[in-house]
């Protein structure tokens, strides 16, 4: 497996609410690094597919995934129908932060729905270790060009780092 | 000519700025001394193997270059039967103590199990390891954050393996922490008693560019 850099984008202030990846062109796996991600308000840093650039906001979201809690019992977090995806729990502290991958499937296809997984390591405003790892999709058949990061309360904050690659042989 | 051969020799090359007709080997020494623009790599630091070893340690994780790094793990193996597959980090010395992980394991005979830590002496990524000869363990981790020495260290890890009952199926999957903040320059891949046997662990850095 290799990777090739597609787009990246590293916050700097407090004033980004929202970053686009563009890049998902090609019919290729894609995957996202996410490093030093946080809020600047206590929340969630929500994600959806960006269509012709522009953010999906239809509810047309679902996800399941195990909640990976290190003192207390672990959770499901299931949804359908939403406008978003939610795969990280943030806090505003300096040590609040999350750490995922994601794989992007089918983004690119005009024909087929478009699918994520997702792996997180978190450090939440309880202040606890809350890792998230599933899947989710949009079920829309659409082609997708990118995905997008933004906080549901508040902004990014400072140094939140996200880049996109493409998964080549 | 310049330094690295290429024709002309100016103007002087850097990341994002190549100009001219580069041969093989300019681009090969351009590469090394990070001169030459190629976005986004998944690049080998190091492949190590272990036979009846304590532990395979990587001590050259090069931290500063890499917010991610990633290990494989292909065939690690247990000297004592029942043992986990641990991750120690080393901020100058390997540290046992005061780790946090979250893991969801899961056997072929349809027990499902929630593991979890708050006070550990390892990372772990496996557990119920096994002895015989097809009792072996396979998988990757992603660490986050090992050369910032002001934000935790994370890692995410999905194994998969056949462990200590009869070479029973067992998956895990899971998310940990070193909730201190400091510089990460190790990773020792190990188990809590006995030695293990690994056919090859390699570690690789993800190179990100701004």
């Amino acid at each position: 497996m290799g990777l090739i850099q597609v787009a990246t984008n590293t916050v700097s202030g407090t004033s980004t609410n929202a970053i686009d990846l563009v890049g998902t062109t090609t019919d290729d796996v894609y995957m996202v690094a996410i490093t030093n991600a946080s809020t600047t308000s206590d929340g969630q840093i929500r994600t959806r597919v960006l269509v012709s650039s522009s953010a999906d906001t239809s509810s047309e979201y679902d996800q399941a995934s195990k909640a990976l809690i290190a003192n207390a019992s672990f959770g499901n977090d299931a949804l359908t129908n939403q406008n978003h995806w939610r795969f990280m729990f943030t806090g505003n502290q300096s040590y609040e932060t999350q750490s995922a991958i994601f794989y992007l499937y089918n983004f690119n296809s005009s024909s087929e729905y478009s699918f994520v997984t997702n792996e997180v390591a978190g450090w939440t405003n309880t202040p606890r270790l809350y890792g998230l790892q599933g899947g989710g999709v949009q079920t829309e058949a659409q082609s997708c060009n990118g995905i997008q990061f933004y906080a549901s309360s508040g902004n990014l904050s400072d140094g939140s780092q996200f880049t996109l690659f493409k998964v080549v042989s | 000519m310049s330094e690295f051969g290429y024709i002309p020799e100016a103007p002087e090359q850097s990341f994002g700025n190549n100009k001219g007709i580069f041969k093989p080997k300019d681009i090969y020494d351009l590469t090394r001394a990070d001169k030459y623009t190629n976005y986004g790599q998944l690049e080998l630091i190091e492949t190590k193997t272990g036979s009846g070893v304590s532990a395979i340690d990587f001590t050259a994780i090069k931290e500063t270059e890499y917010n991610v790094h990633l290990l494989t793990i292909n065939d690690f193996n247990v000297t004592t039967d029942g043992q986990p597959t641990g991750i120690r980090l080393s901020n100058g010395s390997f540290i046992s103590s005061g780790y946090q992980w979250a893991n969801q394991t899961g056997r072929a005979g349809g027990s499902f199990a929630e593991n979890r830590s708050t006070s550990s002496t390892y990372l772990e990524i496996g557990r119920l390891n096994g002895n015989t000869t097809n009792e072996k363990l396979n998988g990757y981790v992603y660490f986050y954050n090992l050369g910032d020495s002001s934000k935790y260290s994370f890692l995410t890890h999905q194994t998969t393996y056949t462990n200590e009952f009869s070479a029973e199926y067992m998956m895990s999957f899971g998310s940990g922490v070193r909730p201190t903040a400091d510089t990460v320059s190790g990773i020792r891949l190990t188990s809590t008693s006995g030695n293990i046997t690994v056919t090859s662990a390699s570690l690789y850095g993800i190179k990100e560019y701004s």
